[in-house]
């Protein structure tokens, strides 16, 4: 039996898909009390009979988890808050995943796979052009990062903690921006709009992308492959595009806004001068971009996939090309409704 | 003073930045029941000590104030434990779940020599100020009437939160979500309405569909309520589909109105007109440009002074509190004051759930 958190949502769907795929039967979701079944009939559309079944349970229900554990061996903690406050990600994201890590060791499930993040890892040191790949330490300095990078490095430190100390076999996957139909390709690595206008901060920096396939396929092998347990894998396609090519096209295909390109010593000025206005004022305007921040997103770094594809035999299988192509076109669609609308 | 904070969720945040902006405050200590709550607080705001047990706080840390922001079920508790360790306590609104926990708490207070203050910061809100200061000034004449609007967002911040987990907190109160929110818009109509038992009609509504099956179904998303003092009325009205969120006071006088926006910090006053006929309309709209402009002038400057921080009645509330503690003002909110506003909810959730007594049984019985 294999439970996935999180597997009625963007990531975690067509992680489920490929499970199946992969000619895995016999799938529980996790999912909130009160999510109807129907929820799984979309994601399974077109696919060989499986037994997928949705399991609703709160991760703070420490008695519907156990029920919910029964018979796992391999579970994908897929789950995690995308956005909001600093308290409430740490609420939803971290407070819940120790329930899961204490659930599969008293489950003694085989495997947990652990989707993380680019976020945890420690890139602000690193030269501008530094590969970033498994073997960066993680963040030294969460605090100075943003809600999600900050929630999901003390959800993943938590996990290692369970791993050294109650022998949760753990595998952690990585991956970096995930992008498909029904998401958005424009991360804030690209920049970011400010009352109409979009600034555009990522100047010619790769963009780590992973296609939601590419990437749940990826996940999917993580919690299969032998020989892995306490194993970390980053996860981005190849040919990852630059910023300003993304840009580009999102102007052309999507929606076109004017753009002001803020080369990265300009940026570094202005994020001092926001640090400072902010201190000054004892936080009237928020710190937006703070220098901690420019060289964890915005300095320019590569990102490897090597070990994925050395040990989990992964390839990603849509090209990034198809990929943008796919994308974009979805967002065009999502635009013209919003505008109908 | 030594300040600490227990209950690390969202709230908590705005407490630390807050009394940080005043000065002779150190907030030593946080603590929360989940070690990971405390720790993130700790950690981002660079506190020292952060704890899981209240009473190794308090021993350890001997905090002068304690800020209790936990869910309201556990204020009672919380409270009594600090003021028993000879802190004085500032409680996150509603002050207890009902009217018995607000006396148990202030009789607490009352033995300990301590001061026990609840958040209703709205109060000190700067638009609402300026209705006061009309009042007082007399321009408005007599207020015989009150009407509060609080809107809120299922899909907002907290409301995504409540409603993505029926185990929340918030599904437990008495009153629902409507107890946790509407101590807001009350105690500003309460500081016109001074009656100590307002006749009260109030009636919950449930617009939203039915799609849990579980206690999300059950709370009310709008209350209407109808207060009727000796010589001053209000009307209350807490509706989750007012958006965008706002919170509105009108206060009629016998000689003007004036309406506050809390969330827009914008007032508007209405006052006779002087010239005749038709000429009376234009007067009308051209006082309410000339307001509207002026408003908009005050928001510039204080938006480059810096003066337009999201908390500042909280911040005033702090600050008025802390003064009192050293004996240097009044009570912003007196424990009297407190007990009356939570007294008054409890009359509203009671006549809420009496006129929808089939259901409450079935909500109780979930």
């Amino acid at each position: 039996m294999i439970l996935v958190t999180g597997g009625t949502g963007f990531l975690g769907a067509p992680l489920v898909r490929k499970l199946v795929e992969l000619g895995h039967y016999n799938i529980r979701c996790l999912v909130r009390p009160g999510t109807s079944a129907d929820i799984l009939r979309p994601i399974l559309e077109g696919l060989p009979s499986a037994e997928v079944e949705i399991f609703p349970a709160s991760f703070n229900d420490r008695a519907a988890l156990k029920a919910a554990f029964h018979g796992v061996e391999i579970v994908y903690h897929a789950a995690a808050s995308k956005s909001g406050s600093f308290p409430s990600m740490v609420a939803n994201t971290v407070v819940g995943s120790e329930n899961i890590y204490r659930a599969c060791v008293e489950a003694r499930v085989s495997r947990c796979v652990l989707v993380s993040s680019f976020g945890v890892i420690g890139v602000a040191t690193l030269p501008k052009g530094a590969w970033v790949n498994e073997k960066v330490p993680m963040e030294a300095h969460p605090e100075r990062r943003d809600p999600y990078s900050f929630s999901k490095h003390r959800q993943e430190t938590l996990a290692w903690e369970y791993a050294k100390r109650e022998g949760l076999p753990l595998v952690v996957v990585r991956p970096g921006v995930i992008f498909g139909p029904g998401g958005t390709v424009m991360t804030p690595r690209i920049g970011m709009k400010v009352f109409g206008v979009f600034l555009h901060l990522g100047g010619r920096n790769q963009i780590p992308l992973t296609y939601v396939e590419n990437c749940a396929e990826a996940i999917a092998l993580a919690g299969t492959v032998p020989g892995i347990v306490g194993e970390i894998f980053c996860i981005v396609d190849d040919d990852l595009p630059v910023s300003r090519y993304l840009l580009k096209r999102y102007d052309r295909e999507v929606t076109p806004s004017p753009i002001v390109r803020i080369p990265y010593p300009l940026l570094k000025v202005l994020s001092k001068c926001n640090v400072w206005y902010t201190n000054r004022t004892k936080g009237h305007l928020p710190v937006v971009f703070s220098p901690y921040d420019l060289g964890s997103i915005w300095k320019g770094h590569r990102f490897s996939n090597k070990k994925a594809k050395e040990q989990l035999g992964w390839r990603p299988k849509v090209s990034m090309s198809d990929a943008l192509k796919i994308t974009f076109a979805s967002l065009a669609r999502a635009e013209k409704q919003k505008t109908a609308n | 003073m030594k300040v600490a904070i227990v209950g690390c969720g969202q709230i908590a945040d705005a407490h630390i930045q807050e009394c940080r902006k005043i000065p002779g405050l150190d907030v030593a200590a946080v603590c929360d029941s989940s070690i990971h709550m405390a720790e993130q607080a700790a950690l981002r705001f660079g506190i020292c000590k952060s704890y899981t047990n209240l009473e190794t706080m308090l021993k350890e840390v001997r905090p002068d104030v304690v800020h209790v922001t936990t869910p309201p079920a556990s204020h009672l508790p919380i409270g009594k434990i600090a003021l028993e360790h000879g802190s004085h306590v500032y409680v996150e609104k509603p002050l207890t779940v009902n009217v018995a926990e607000a006396e148990e708490l202030i009789e607490v207070a009352v033995r300990k020599g301590k001061l026990v203050c609840v958040g209703h910061s709205n109060v000190f809100d700067g638009a609402f100020l300026r209705i006061k200061k009309l009042y007082e000034q007399g321009r408005l004449g007599r207020i015989f009437h009150v009407d509060a609007l609080m809107g809120y967002d299922l899909g907002g911040t907290f409301g995504s939160v409540s409603m993505g987990d029926p185990t929340h907190w918030v599904h437990h109160l008495p009153g629902g979500l409507p107890q946790n929110n509407i101590s807001h818009p009350l105690s500003l109509i309460l500081e016109f309405l001074k009656d100590e038992r307002p006749d009260i009609h109030a009636q919950g509504f449930r617009w939203r569909k039915e799609r849990y099956g579980d206690q999300r179904d059950i709370f009310f998303d709008e209350l209407r309520v109808l207060m009727t003092g000796k010589e001053v009325t209000a009307s209350l009205l807490f509706s989750c589909r007012a958006l965008p969120v706002q919170l509105l006071v009108v206060a009629h006088g016998t000689k003007g109105q004036a309406i506050a926006n809390l969330d827009a910090r914008t007032l508007r006053v209405v006052e006779g007109a002087s010239l005749p006929g038709p000429f009376r309309k234009v007067e009308f709209a051209y006082r309410d440009a000339i307001q509207a402009m002026g408003e908009f002038r005050r928001h510039i400057g204080s938006l480059l002074s810096a003066r337009l921080h999201f908390f500042e009645g909280m911040n005033e509330l702090f600050r008025l509190f802390y003064l009192a503690i050293q004996g240097k003002g009044e009570m912003p909110i007196p424990m009297s004051e407190a007990h009356r506003t939570t007294a008054i909810m409890d009359g509203i959730f009671h006549q809420c759930q009496e006129n929808d007594r089939e259901r409450y049984e079935v909500t109780m019985s979930v």
